[in-house]
């Protein structure tokens, strides 16, 4: 499970890295002003501490130069008219003279030493203050101030205390004791208030640094905020719009840019509802329509319809002429009817007033009942009806009505379509989609037909005698009540080898098909029907 | 005697060609044009059906409906001119029998009128017990522990084709076929509405119905006789 996790927390991260501009910004600023931060305070704290250690180390310098002259003064004046001297008894007011001298702070530590390779008459014995380690002073140091009179040497070093090593500062210079040749001054300086102020004033530089980024990040979050928050409300009131949701609007404060931006917003959504309002007025205005020459035109359509049946019934007492004339009248009545139930039912898909309304139903059995109402007219035409059907045998969740008029609509087609020869029907199945298709071996079309067969009003062949009294709205509205199932209407046709129509449906209503179980045209595992239609054609 | 039908429509040229046609078909028919002269003419002609259009001035057909329905169970087939709108369900729920859109033809028209004018179903037997009830088939009567329960002729069809096959399950079409007269595929809103209003009637709670039982995913069965 750890990587599982791990992955997931790094998607989750991820995730919230590219969603959220506000966390982008204020990491991003945060990243790199903790960059700057640390070299402003890196470079101050260099300079402080350079700074600092240079004023000790002059004044250090100026403290043994100082300290140096009177030691010499001091040796020099003590030298009695007899030229002697007790260099002891100097040495020791030295001692004083030089704690007088170099009173800095740290502890002034020093050494008397004497330049080793001499040889004089009287040998002053080598004197320091007590608990100086006189290692401190290295021989390479010794070697320096030894050489050069009159110079000052300085040298950083680690002074051995209980506690710690405390840094320190060695200054050395020569004097000369008379009569007893070069000796070597040497003051060690503890420097540990120094190391103490640098570390306090680092100490205060890191915190100041992480106070000073923290603040930056916070800043930032801050005017992030006020900046992205308005363009937040934006994009959560355009999601809403989107929904549908057209009464939403942005507040509008001030008058910089963001103010703009949620003017225009706002108008956009005034303008939009408005549009869509009118639209939906529109829709209403048409279903209102319909509705109304529904009724306006069923009523009088009725009377002619009674009218004509009546009279059709008597055509037998009539003179031929007024006989046949009642014959034309029912006719003509019952395709008026036809078409305007079929206009009435596009214009309720135009006016978008068409609802589902589904029941479980058994597609196989619906195939059969409609090839049943269409046998007798296949039979007129000499058409042999066959269904194929390896699936589709459950109660697929469709409105019966909407899939039989497609049915009766494909078959009418089929059998007009078909020049006598057999039509075969498949019903086939899988887990996602159910299909239907109408395979006929007729006439055909070519590619130009094609491309129009699904358009309003439009006939393969005007001059065709048509037995199923067609519209040119039927496969229109085959085509919005597939739609209206999420489903579709695929075509294949080759002139002379016939047409196949293909209805495919989601098994689930709302459901997305991108396949469909029948392959178009159908492969018939056998190929009986198109060998027999070969045959047939033979034959005739 | 001639079946006198009442014809109410506001638009005469076609309430008058309807009149031809059931003269024709050996009917009696009288007219009214509008809502109110509808419930006049209902009582004074007391008629054996009522051809019922759904948009009348004055009153609409269905509020004519609920008013014929209060006194009476002559069957009341609607005339509409939407078969897909919620007037139709509307209109069943008011009490009419069944339904004809606009445009019929002359045969269908009779066809529905001789379906609900026809005698009940006749049975060899005369009483028959359905659920706690007790159906008397010559008398048209119902009973419940001895006092009538009020039916109209069709919800008394209703009844009696699931009373006199109580093992048998009905689909919607088997019951659409046999009490309303439909050979074929027809609107099942009409089973389903009737079955409401005549479980409003005949059952104790109809919630839990007892009386007119629901077969889930395929109709409806008789309760068994108490």
């Amino acid at each position: 499970m750890p990587p599982y996790t791990w992955r997931s927390l790094v998607a989750r991260v991820r995730h919230l890295w590219r969603s959220s501009l506000q966390l982008r910004t204020v990491a991003i600023t945060v990243f790199l002003s903790t960059i700057a931060v640390t070299i402003i305070s890196g470079y101050m704290s260099i300079s402080i501490a350079t700074n600092l250690y240079e004023a000790r180390k002059s004044q250090a310098i100026a403290e043994a130069r100082q300290a140096t002259v009177s030691v010499q003064e001091l040796f020099d004046s003590s030298v009695t008219s007899n030229g002697t001297i007790d260099v002891e008894t100097v040495s020791v007011t030295a001692a004083t003279t030089i704690r007088s001298v170099a009173s800095s702070p740290g502890g002034t530590q020093f050494a008397i030493l004497r330049t080793p390779g001499q040889t004089t008459q009287v040998v002053m014995t080598p004197s320091n203050t007590s608990g100086l380690d006189v290692t401190v002073i290295s021989d390479e140091l010794r070697g320096q101030v030894s050489q050069e009179r009159g110079l000052l040497y300085t040298q950083a070093v680690s002074l051995q205390n209980e506690a710690s090593d405390d840094p320190g500062l060695v200054v050395g210079s020569v004097f000369e004791v008379p009569t007893a040749g070069q000796y070597e001054l040497y003051l060690v300086y503890n420097v540990r208030d120094v190391q103490q102020t640098l570390d306090f004033v680092q100490q205060t530089l890191v915190i100041g640094s992480l106070l000073l980024v923290a603040t930056i990040g916070l800043v930032t979050y801050l005017v992030t905020r006020l900046a992205i928050n308005p363009v937040r409300v934006a994009a959560e009131t355009a999601e809403k719009l989107a929904d549908g949701q057209l009464e939403e609007r942005i507040p509008v404060k001030g008058q910089d840019v963001i103010a703009t931006l949620a003017r225009s917003f706002n108008r956009m959504a005034d303008s939009l509802q408005r549009q869509i309002t009118q639209l939906a007025a529109l829709s209403r205005v048409q279903q209102r329509f319909v509705s109304d020459v529904s009724h306006e035109l069923r009523t009088p359509l009725t009377t002619i319809r009674l009218a004509g049946d009546v009279l059709y019934e008597q055509r037998d007492q009539f003179s031929p002429t007024t006989a046949r004339t009642a014959e034309l009248l029912r006719a003509q009545v019952d395709r008026f009817e036809v078409m305007l139930a079929d206009l009435l039912e596009m214009s309720r898909y135009d006016a978008g007033a068409v609802e589902l309304d589904t029941e479980p139903t058994n597609l196989v059995r619906l195939v059969e009942e409609s090839l049943e109402a269409i046998r007798p007219l296949a039979d007129e035409k000499g058409c042999e009806l066959r269904l194929v059907a390896p699936g589709g045998y459950f109660e697929a969740e469709v409105e019966s009505r909407r899939i039989r008029r497609i049915l009766q609509n494909l078959l009418g087609n089929a059998v007009d379509h078909g020049e006598g020869k057999p039509i075969v029907v498949y019903v086939d199945s899988d887990s996602e989609a159910v299909a239907i298709a109408v395979r006929d071996f007729g006439v055909g079309m070519d590619a130009a037909q094609l491309e129009r067969v699904f358009d309003r009003f439009w006939r393969a062949d005007p001059s065709r005698q048509r037995t199923t009294g067609g519209t040119g709205l039927g496969l229109a509205i085959a085509t919005e009540d597939a739609q209206l199932h999420g489903g579709k209407i695929d075509v294949w046709s080759v002139p002379g080898e016939g047409t196949c129509f293909r209805l495919t449906l989601p098994r689930e209503p709302g459901a997305v098909v991108d396949h469909s179980p029948i392959d178009l045209p159908p492969v018939d595992p056998l190929d009986v029907v198109a060998l027999e239609a070969a045959g047939g054609d033979d034959d005739a | 005697m001639d079946a006198r039908i009442l014809v109410v429509d506001d638009d005469a040229a076609i309430a008058e060609m309807i009149g031809i046609v059931l003269r024709g078909e050996g009917f009696e028919p009288h007219f009214s044009y509008d809502g109110p002269a509808a419930i006049e003419a209902f009582a004074a002609v007391k008629p054996d059906l009522v051809l019922l259009d759904l948009m009348l001035p004055g009153m609409d057909g269905i509020e004519v409906c609920t008013r014929i329905r209060e006194s009476s169970g002559t069957p009341i087939i609607m005339l509409t001119a939407k078969s897909d709108s919620t007037d139709v369900v509307r209109g069943l729920e008011s009490g009419a029998d069944d339904y004809v859109v606009k445009p019929f033809n002359p045969k269908e028209l009779v066809a529905r009128i001789r379906t609900r004018l026809r005698p009940a179903a006749t049975s060899e037997v005369e009483r028959l017990p359905i659920g706690d009830l007790v159906i008397d088939v010559t008398g048209h009567e119902v009973t419940r522990g001895g006092s009538p329960i009020s039916l109209t002729p069709l919800e008394f069809d209703l009844l009696l084709a699931l009373a006199m096959k109580p093992n048998q399950v009905f689909t919607r079409e088997m019951l659409l076929e046999q009490v309303w007269g439909y050979h074929y595929k027809a609107d099942t809103r009409l089973v389903n509405v009737h079955v409401q209003r005549l479980r409003a009637k005949v059952e104790q709670d109809p919630d839990n119905p007892s009386i007119v039982m629901t077969v889930r995913g395929v109709g409806y069965r008789a309760g068994a006789a108490r």
